[in-house]
C-alpha cells in the first residue's frame, strides 16, 4: 500500500467512525483543495506569479523558512506558523487571501487550514500522480452471487454515508439499460421476452456477451470517442469546407469491435505512422491528430495557423489520456498543477513536424493523407492484379514460344484496316474528370448493357448530362475518323432528343439526333449538326458521326467528351472512334521492320528498345538483341499479331480499371513525420512570432520517465503513456468509461485530473478497476487494457444493476448519485435518442461505415451562416432508406452548423475535444422531439408496424405501440388513454379527411397505402406521444 | 420543499456555488433558499454577481459582420487627401504585422475616403455621408473609435469578441449572459439572434454557430436563431396535418404519463420535463405573436423604412428586435454580412450603410419613444477595423482596404451609456490609437457591467479553471458611463 492509498484508508475509517476522529484533517481531501482554489495562483507552480518566494504545492517549499526569517507552516505549531497568522488575521493589508485577489476563505476552511498546520501539516502527492497499486478489495459481509468485487467497494463507500444500496432493477428495465449502454439501440421485444424466460443463473451474462460481441457495440462506443477526438466532416473554421476523414471514424468503430487492448488503441493514433512497417489501418489510425479544425482564411499567416493547429493537439492528448490542462502552461507555468511552460513545448515537439502544410487549401484532402480502399475495392485490386499477371504470363509465354524465321522474300507490310479505338467502356478514360447533372451512374444486367460489364444510365427530365473532360491521354483525330458510340432509348420513356459533343478546349462540336430541343451552339453547324432522326428505340443501335461533321480537323486533339439527352431514359455504351491514325504496320520480315524504323526513328518506340536500334547489330548484346526481337515479334509481327492484341487489349483495361479505382478512392487525413524535425521553441504568452529558447522532446518532470529505449518521437510517447507506471491514462480512461455508463465519473471532472479537478468518490475503486484493465487477474480477459473486459465488469456489477427509482430521503442524501445508491437513469444522449426512434419505427438502417450521410433538417441552416464560397453552404439531403435512416453516428457533421438533431441534445459541434457532455432538458427539445418530421415519420413507423405485427383491435394495437418503447407490460389505464387520445384523433382526422393525408406525407419512406388514413394518422399522434414519453427518452 | 424545488436548488448551487466561483460561493450559499433559486431563474441579477445596479436589462448588438470602414463612416481623416497614393510611412505602420493578403504588396498607397463628411448635433460628432440616419441621432449615441484586437483574420476575430477567444469552445457573451441572469420571460428564449440578408459585397464572410454557441455551458444557455425560412424557431409548427387540438391532446397525455413515472421512479428532471414541454407548447404561441407585425402601426413600419415588410431584411430583423426587446428577450444579436470590403470600396459600401443606416436609427428612435431605451444597451459594430491603405487598385473614386486590427470605431447607445459623445482618437491615419484605447474585452467588460455583472465574478469552472468572458483582461470604460 502506498502513501497515496495509506491516506485513503484512513480518510474512510475516519469517515465510517465520524464522530471520534471527526478532528483529524486530510490532506488530500480537504486541504489541498483550498491551496489549490485559494493560494497556488500566488502560492504555487507558476514561478512567474508567485509571492514572497512562498510556494505551497510542494511540502519543502511550504515548510522552510523564508527569505523573510519566517516560516509559513511550522508543522505543530499553528501558532509559529504564518500560514494561520494570515489567514486569521483582522489586519486587512496582512490578510490573506488578499482582498483585491477576489478571493476569502470560509470560517471552515480557515478551521481546516488551522487543524490541518495543529496535527502536524502531513502532506501527499497529488492522488492522480500516483502510480497505480492494486487495492485489496474491501471485505465484505454479503457474499451474494452477483455481488461484485465493484460492489464490495461501492458498499463501504455507502456504509460509511450511511446509505444502503438499492434493490435490483426488474429484468425488463434490466434488459434495456444494458443494451442501451451497450449497443446504443433498445433491445427488441422478443431479447426481453427471452431473457425474462431465462432461468439460469447466468442469463443476464448471456446478454451481456451477446451485446458485446455486436458491431452495434463499436458504433456505440465510437461515439463518444469521436466527442474527444473531435472528429467532424469539415474544416471547422472560415470556409468549413468537407474534408474527408471518415476513414479514421470506421477505424474507430472497428478498433472497439475488435476489442483492440487500448494501449494499442492509443499508439496507433497517436504514432501509427512510426510504427515498422504500419498497415494502412494503422496509419489511418494517426488520423487522430488531424480531427483538429484548420482553415485556410485569406490572409492567414502559415506559421501562427501552425502553431494552432500543434497546441490543439498537445492539449488533446494532455485532455484524453491524461486529463491535464496543459492549455493553461501555453502562457505561463501552470498556477495549480506541477506543470511548466516549459512542459508545454517539450510536448509541442514532438507533434510540431508534420510533413504537410498548416493550411488546408479549403480541399478535402490537405496532406499528408492516405488513400483508403473499401473492402470491395480491395478485392477488386487484387482480381485485376492477378488477371494482368496472368495475361502478362500469357503473353510472355506465347512470344518465347514463336520459332521466328526471316522470310527470303519478304513482303510488303500490312496497313491495317481502320480501327476502332474504344475510348469510353465501363468508365471514363483514366484520369479523366466526371461530370454531370447527376453522377455518372453504371449499371450492370438486368438493365441492357452492350458490352462489357456496365453502361451508364441516365433519366432526365428536360436537360440533362453526363461529361469526362480533361482526359489526360487525348484522342489524336485523323482526316476520315468517324466518332461511334452506343445507345439504347428507352422504349417506354424515350428522349426526344440525344447529343453527343466534344471538347478539344471549346465544347462547340455537337451531333444530335431526333428534335431540336436543346439549343446550345447554332444551328445547323458543326456547333450544332442534327445527324437523323432518334433511333429504333428499345434497342442498342450504335450512333456514327463522321469527325468533319462536328468541324475537327486532323491532328485535332479531343479531350472531354458529353453525353446528352433531353427527357427520358437512355443507357449510353461503348464509345470512341474509328481510326486509322498512328496505327503500326505489321511486317513479316524482322529486317525490314528494323530497317523502315531506323529510318523513321519512331519516337513511339520505348527509348531502351531505340538505343538498341541504332546500334549496329554487331555491337548488340545477346540481352540487347534478345530486347528488339521480342519487342519486333510483340508490336511489329503480322503472324503473332492476331494472338497478341487481344491480350495487349486486355492487359491495357485491366490496368486502366486499377487506375481508376485507385484515383478514386476516399482520402483521410492522417499524420505523417517530416524527414527534419522542425525545431520547437518556447513562444512568450503563446504567441507565434514570439520565439524563445529551443527546447527537445521531453515528457514533464511531475510524471514517470520515458520507458527504456523509448524513441524520442511521438511512438515513444505513446509507450509512455501505456506503460504500467503511468500514473494518469488508465486512470482517466476507466473514469470515462465508468461515466458512460452512471452518468458521471468517479472523477467528475472527466476532462481533469490535476489539483482543480474534483476528487474521485471511490478512488479505491478507481485504481481496482484500473489495475484489472491494465494487468486483468479476474477471468474472462483476452488480454492487457482489455476494454470489452472493463465494461463487462461495469455492467455486471450489482451497482449497475440496481433499481433507477428514488426516494426523498435518497435524493436528499445522494442528490447526484455519486455514492450508487440506486441505479443509473438519465436521458439519452442526441444519437441514441434518433437511433432508438428509429428502430422503434422500424426504419434503421444497419448498414456499416462509409462516408458521411445527411438525413434531412430544416432548410437554410447551413445557408444562414455559411461562406457564400464554401462547398458546404447549401445543405442537400440524402435520398433514400441506406441514408437517411443510418445510425446517427454516420450524420455528417458540419462544425459550424451542426445537425440540430445533435446540438439541441448537448452533443459536442465537435471544434473542440469534449470528455463529457452536459446534459440539459429545453423547450427546444420537446419541439424538436415532437416536431422533427424525422421524429414523425418514426412515430408514423411504429403505427405502420402495428398494422402487421399487433392484434386488430384499438386495445391491442394501443398497448402493442405502447409496449414496443417501454417493453414492460402496459396497464389497463395507460392503454385507455392511449385508446381514448386514439378516438379523439380519429374523429378530428374523419372530420377532416386531407389532414390524415397530409401527416401521413411527412417523412422520407412512403406510407403504406393499404390502412385507412384516418386510422393511420390517428395512430402516428399516438406513436408521437410514445416516443415523446420521459420513461422513454431516459435511459 | 419537495424534491423539483430541492433539484432545482441542487442545480443552481452545482453552476454557481459548488464551484467556488471566486470565494463567493459560501456567502451566498448561506443565504440562499428555494425563493432565491426561483428568482435566479427568472431573471434577477443574483447578488453576488452584482456589483452595481444594472442599468440595462437587455441588450442588443448590431453586428456588422466582416468589418466596416471605419475611415469611410465615422473615423474621419480629412488630411489623408493630401496622401492620396502617397505611401503609408513605415514609422506609422511600425512593424505591424499583416495579412498575407496585403504584405506582398510592393506598396501601401494612402486611399483617402472618397465620401464627405459632416458633423451633427449638438454634440457635432462626425459621420460620413453614407450614413444620414445614424448621423440624426448622434446626440443618442457614444460613438468609439478607439477599440482595438489582436486577430487580424475574420474567423478568429469574430469569434475573439463574441466568446472571449480567437479558438472554438468558448461561451458566446449572450449565453454568459443567459447562463448569469437567466430569463426574464418564460415564454420566450433568453438569447435570440437573427442572420438578415445584405445587399453589398456577395461573397460574404461565414457565420458559426460558435459566434452564439453555449461553448462548454450547458447547451441550454446558447442563442437561439430567429430563421429567416421556414419555422422562426427550429420545429416550432406542429407537423403538416397536426392540429393544435390534437396537439393540446397529446400534451395532456404526455402530462399524466410523465406524472406517473414521476410517482413511480421519483426523478425530480421528470417534473423538470414536464415544465419543459408545458414552456415548448406556449412558444407555439408566442413566437407567432412576436413574429407578427400586423399590429403594428404604419407609423412605426414607416420609421423603418421600406424593406422592414420583407421579411429577412435587416429593417425587419430590426422591428422583430424590438419586438423581442420589449417582451423582455435579455440579449438580442443581429449579424448583417458582406461587410468586407477589400475592394470595391465605392459600390459595395453604401449598399451595406443603406441596409442598416435606417432601421438602426429606427429601432434606436423606437425603443426611445417607448421607454425602452433607458433601460436597453444598443450596440452597433464590427469585428476589426480597415486599412487607410489600399488593398488593390487605387483610384479617387475606387479603392479597397484590408484587416486592420489596431482600430475601429463602433457605437453604444441607452442603458447609462453617455449620450452625445465620441470617445477614443487615432492618429490622422486612422492607424493607431492614440487617444484612450479600448480593447474587446473592455468592451465585453462594460456591457457586462451595464447588465449590472461584474465581469470578474461571472465565472464557470472548466478544465479546472474558472473561465470568464473577458479571460484575465477586460476593464470597465468608465469614461463613457453616465
Amino acid at each position: 500500500m502506498n502513501a497515496y492509498s495509506a491516506a485513503l484508508t484512513l480518510i474512510i475509517s475516519v469517515v465510517a467512525a465520524a464522530p471520534v476522529a471527526a478532528q483529524q484533517v486530510s490532506f488530500q481531501r480537504q486541504v489541498r483543495s483550498i491551496l489549490s482554489d485559494k493560494c497556488f495562483r500566488c502560492h504555487g507552480p507558476d514561478a512567474a506569479e508567485r509571492q514572497a518566494g512562498l510556494r505551497l504545492d510542494l511540502e519543502d517549499d511550504a515548510k522552510k523558512v523564508l527569505k523573510s526569517g519566517v516560516r509559513a507552516i511550522v508543522p505543530g505549531k499553528s501558532a509559529d506558523s504564518q500560514l494561520v497568522a494570515r489567514i486569521v488575521t483582522t489586519d486587512a493589508d496582512l490578510k490573506m487571501p488578499p482582498q483585491d485577489s477576489g478571493q476569502s476563505l470560509s470560517a471552515a476552511e480557515v478551521d481546516i487550514l488551522r487543524r490541518w498546520v495543529a496535527q502536524g501539516a502531513q502532506w501527499g502527492t497529488h492522488w492522480a500522480f500516483t502510480e497505480v497499486e492494486r487495492p485489496d478489495v474491501p471485505g465484505m459481509t454479503d457474499t451474494a452471487a452477483e455481488v461484485t468485487e465493484i460492489d464490495h467497494f461501492v458498499r463501504s463507500r455507502l456504509l460509511e454515508n450511511r446509505l444502503t444500496p438499492g434493490v435490483d432493477a426488474n429484468r425488463i428495465a434490466l434488459i434495456r439499460r444494458v443494451t442501451l449502454d451497450l449497443n446504443g439501440l433498445p433491445p427488441t421485444i422478443a431479447e426481453v421476452k427471452s431473457f425474462v424466460a431465462d432461468t439460469s443463473p447466468t442469463a443476464y451474462e448471456t446478454v451481456v456477451q451477446r451485446l458485446l460481441s455486436s458491431p452495434r457495440f463499436g458504433e456505440h462506443m465510437a461515439r463518444y470517442w469521436l466527442d474527444a477526438a473531435r472528429y467532424g466532416d469539415t474544416h471547422g473554421l472560415h470556409l468549413d469546407n468537407y474534408r474527408e476523414m471518415w476513414a479514421y471514424r470506421d477505424w474507430v468503430v472497428n478498433a472497439f469491435n475488435q476489442n483492440k487492448p487500448f494501449d494499442v488503441f492509443t499508439i496507433e493514433q497517436l504514432a501509427g505512422d512510426l510504427l515498422e512497417n504500419p498497415t494502412d489501418e494503422q496509419i489511418v489510425a494517426t488520423g487522430f491528430n488531424r480531427c483538429h479544425v484548420t482553415t485556410s482564411e485569406g490572409g492567414s499567416i502559415a506559421e501562427e495557423v501552425h502553431v494552432r493547429n500543434v497546441v490543439d493537439r498537445v492539449v488533446t492528448t494532455g485532455t484524453v489520456f491524461m486529463g491535464l490542462t496543459l492549455d493553461c502552461t501555453r502562457c505561463h507555468d501552470h498556477k495549480f498543477d506541477p506543470l511548466t511552460m516549459k512542459d508545454f513545448y517539450s510536448l509541442y515537439a514532438y507533434f510540431n513536424s508534420i510533413d504537410g502544410a498548416p493550411l488546408d487549401g479549403n480541399k478535402k484532402d490537405p496532406a499528408p493523407v492516405l488513400k483508403v480502399l473499401t473492402g470491395q475495392q480491395k478485392q477488386q485490386v487484387a482480381d485485376l492484379e492477378t488477371k494482368r499477371a496472368t495475361l502478362q504470363q500469357e503473353l510472355k509465354q506465347y512470344l518465347a514460344s514463336i520459332e521466328y524465321v526471316e522470310p527470303e522474300t519478304p513482303q510488303a507490310p500490312i496497313r491495317s484496316e481502320p480501327k476502332e479505338f474504344v475510348w469510353v467502356e465501363d468508365s471514363v478514360p483514366s484520369g479523366a474528370k466526371s461530370q454531370g447533372n447527376t453522377p455518372w451512374n453504371f449499371v450492370q444486367a438486368p438493365a441492357p448493357v452492350f458490352s462489357g460489364q456496365s453502361s451508364s444510365e441516365r433519366t432526365a427530365t428536360g436537360l440533362s448530362q453526363h461529361l469526362f473532360d480533361n482526359a489526360p491521354e487525348p484522342l489524336t483525330i485523323g482526316a476520315d475518323d468517324v466518332f461511334f458510340c452506343y445507345v439504347h432509348l428507352d422504349a417506354k420513356n424515350p428522349p426526344k432528343e440525344i447529343m453527343l459533343q466534344w471538347n478539344d478546349g471549346s465544347w462547340n462540336h455537337r451531333a444530335y439526333w431526333g428534335g431540336d430541343h436543346i439549343d446550345w451552339g447554332k444551328a445547323n453547324s458543326v456547333s450544332r449538326r442534327r445527324m437523323a432522326d432518334l433511333p429504333k428505340l428499345g434497342e442498342w443501335v450504335r450512333l456514327e458521326v463522321p469527325v468533319a461533321d462536328v468541324g475537327f480537323k486532323p491532328g485535332a486533339k479531343v479531350k472531354g467528351w458529353a453525353f446528352t439527352q433531353f427527357d427520358g431514359t437512355v443507357h449510353w455504351d461503348k464509345a470512341g472512334v474509328v481510326s486509322k491514325t498512328d496505327q503500326q504496320p505489321l511486317y513479316d520480315s524482322f529486317a525490314a521492320w528494323q530497317k523502315d524504323q531506323l529510318a523513321a526513328k519512331r519516337k513511339s518506340l520505348p527509348k531502351n528498345v531505340l538505343a538498341v536500334l541504332t546500334k549496329s547489330a554487331d555491337k548488340r548484346t545477346e540481352d540487347e538483341a534478345k530486347t528488339l526481337t521480342n519487342y519486333f515479334l510483340e508490336f511489329g509481327y503480322v503472324a503473332s499479331h492476331k494472338t497478341v492484341a487481344p491480350l495487349q487489349d486486355d492487359i491495357k483495361k485491366s490496368a486502366d480499371r486499377l487506375n481508376e479505382i485507385r484515383k478514386s478512392a476516399p482520402t483521410t487525413l492522417v499524420f505523417r513525420e517530416k524527414k527534419e524535425p522542425k525545431p520547437a521553441h518556447m513562444l512568450t504568452r503563446g504567441e507565434y512570432e514570439q520565439k524563445g529558447q529551443q527546447v527537445s522532446r521531453a515528457v514533464p518532470a511531475v510524471l514517470p520517465e520515458l520507458p527504456q529505449g523509448a524513441p524520442s518521437n511521438r511512438l515513444g510517447l505513446a509507450r509512455w503513456l501505456t506503460a504500467d507506471n503511468h500514473p494518469l491514462t488508465s486512470r482517466v480512461t476507466v473514469n470515462r468509461i465508468w461515466q458512460q455508463f452512471f452518468g458521471t465519473g468517479l472523477v467528475k471532472t472527466a476532462e481533469d485530473f490535476g489539483s482543480q479537478g474534483e476528487a474521485p468518490t471511490h478512488p479505491l475503486l478507481l485504481d481496482w478497476l484500473c489495475a484489472e484493465f491494465m494487468m486483468p487477474q479476474l477471468d474472462g480477459a483476452q488480454h492487457d487494457w482489455d476494454v470489452k473486459h472493463l465494461v463487462r465488469l461495469i455492467v455486471m456489477s450489482a451497482a449497475y444493476r440496481q433499481s433507477a427509482n428514488l426516494t426523498s430521503a435518497d435524493y436528499e442524501k445522494d442528490p447526484e448519485n455519486r455514492y450508487l445508491s440506486r441505479g443509473p437513469r438519465f436521458r439519452m444522449d442526441a444519437e441514441q435518442l434518433r437511433d432508438h426512434a428509429l428502430h422503434v419505427g422500424g426504419l434503421l438502417s444497419e448498414r456499416m461505415g462509409g462516408p458521411s450521410v445527411k438525413p434531412p433538417q430544416p432548410d437554410g441552416l447551413w445557408f444562414a451562416v455559411g461562406y457564400s464560397g464554401s462547398n458546404t453552404v447549401r445543405f442537400k439531403k440524402d435520398e433514400g432508406s441506406d441514408k437517411v435512416h443510418r445510425r446517427t453516428l454516420y450524420t455528417f457533421i458540419k462544425r459550424t452548423a451542426p445537425p440540430p438533431q445533435m446540438s439541441t441534445f448537448d452533443a459536442p459541434s465537435r471544434e473542440a475535444c469534449v470528455v463529457r457532455r452536459e446534459r440539459t432538458n429545453s423547450p427546444l427539445q420537446a419541439l424538436l422531439l415532437m416536431n422533427d418530421p424525422q421524429y414523425v415519420e418514426c412515430a408514423r413507423g411504429l403505427a405502420e408496424r402495428s398494422f402487421s405485427e399487433s392484434g386488430p383491435t384499438p386495445t391491442e394495437r394501443a398497448a402493442w405501440m405502447l409496449q414496443q418503447a417501454v417493453l414492460r407490460e402496459p396497464s389497463a389505464t395507460e392503454v385507455q388513454g392511449l385508446v381514448a387520445d386514439y378516438e379523439a384523433n380519429l374523429a378530428d382526422y374523419q372530420a377532416d379527411p386531407e389532414s390524415a393525408k397530409r401527416l401521413l406525407k411527412v417523412g422520407e419512406t412512403k406510407a403504406r397505402g393499404d390502412v385507412v388514413p384516418e386510422e393511420f394518422a390517428a395512430w402516428t399522434m399516438v406513436g408521437n406521444l410514445i416516443l415523446n414519453l420521459d420513461e422513454v427518452i431516459n435511459k | 420543499m419537495n424534491l423539483y424545488q430541492q433539484h432545482m436548488l441542487a442545480e443552481t448551487r452545482r453552476h454557481f456555488f459548488a464551484k467556488g466561483a471566486m470565494g463567493l460561493g459560501t456567502a451566498a450559499l448561506t443565504g440562499l433558499n428555494a425563493e432565491n433559486a426561483n428568482a435566479m431563474a427568472t431573471g434577477e441579477v443574483p447578488e453576488f454577481l452584482r456589483q452595481y445596479a444594472p442599468k440595462a436589462r437587455r441588450a442588443v448588438w448590431l453586428f456588422m459582420a466582416g468589418a466596416p470602414c471605419q475611415q469611410d463612416t465615422f473615423d474621419y481623416k480629412p488630411k489623408m487627401d493630401e496622401w492620396y497614393d502617397k505611401d503609408l510611412p513605415e514609422s506609422v505602420r511600425n512593424g505591424q504585422r499583416l495579412t498575407t493578403m496585403t504584405s506582398k504588396q510592393k506598396r501601401f498607397p494612402i486611399a483617402p475616403s472618397k465620401f464627405k463628411f459632416t458633423r451633427h448635433g449638438e454634440s457635432g460628432g462626425w459621420v460620413s455621408e453614407l450614413l444620414p440616419f445614424t448621423a440624426r441621432m448622434m446626440d443618442d449615441l457614444c460613438v468609439i473609435r478607439s477599440v482595438h484586437t489582436e486577430a487580424i483574420n475574420h474567423d478568429p476575430a469574430i469569434t475573439y469578441i463574441c466568446t472571449g477567444h480567437q479558438l472554438p469552445g468558448r461561451p458566446s457573451l449572450g449565453s454568459w449572459l443567459s447562463y448569469g441572469l437567466g430569463a426574464e420571460n418564460r415564454e420566450l428564449p433568453s438569447f435570440m439572434v437573427m442572420t438578415p440578408s445584405w445587399s453589398g459585397r456577395q461573397t460574404a464572410q461565414a457565420l458559426y454557430n460558435r459566434l452564439w454557441g453555449a461553448g462548454f455551458l450547458p447547451s441550454r444557455y446558447s442563442g437561439v436563431g430567429l430563421r429567416r425560412e421556414g419555422d422562426p424557431v427550429l420545429y416550432l409548427s406542429n407537423p403538416d396535418g397536426v392540429s393544435d387540438t390534437a396537439r393540446r391532446r397529446m400534451l395532456d397525455r404526455l402530462a399524466i404519463m410523465n406524472q406517473q413515472t414521476l410517482d413511480s421512479v421519483g426523478d425530480p428532471e421528470t417534473q423538470a420535463r414536464i415544465a419543459q414541454y408545458e414552456m415548448a407548447f406556449r412558444m407555439q404561441t408566442s413566437m407567432p405573436e412576436l413574429m407578427s407585425i400586423d399590429g403594428e402601426p404604419k407609423s412605426v413600419l414607416e420609421l423603418y423604412g421600406p424593406e422592414v415588410t420583407q421579411p429577412g431584411t435587416f429593417a425587419a430583423s430590426c422591428l422583430l428586435a424590438r419586438r423581442m426587446l420589449e417582451r423582455d428577450v435579455r440579449f438580442v444579436q443581429l449579424f448583417h454580412r458582406g461587410w468586407d470590403q477589400h475592394g470595391d470600396v465605392a459600390k459595395s459600401l453604401p449598399a451595406q450603410c443603406k441596409d442598416i443606416d435606417q432601421p438602426s436609427w429606427a429601432l434606436v428612435q423606437d425603443l426611445k419613444s417607448r421607454g425602452l431605451l433607458d433601460d436597453t444597451l444598443v450596440i452597433w459594430g464590427g469585428e476589426f477595423g480597415r486599412t487607410v491603405y489600399c488593398q488593390g487598385k487605387l483610384s479617387r473614386d475606387n479603392y479597397g482596404r484590408d484587416h486592420h486590427p489596431r482600430c475601429f470605431s463602433m457605437w453604444m447607445a441607452g442603458a447609462g451609456i453617455k449620450p452625445g459623445m465620441v470617445y477614443g482618437a487615432t492618429d490622422e491615419f486612422s492607424y493607431n490609437i492614440i487617444e484612450k484605447p479600448v480593447h474587446i474585452h473592455d468592451l465585453n467588460a462594460t456591457i457586462l457591467q451595464q447588465l449590472g455583472i461584474n465581469h470578474e465574478r461571472l465565472t464557470y469552472r472548466f478544465q479546472g479553471r474558472d473561465f470568464r468572458l473577458t479571460d484575465v483582461h477586460g476593464k470597465v470604460v468608465n469614461d463613457i458611463l453616465s
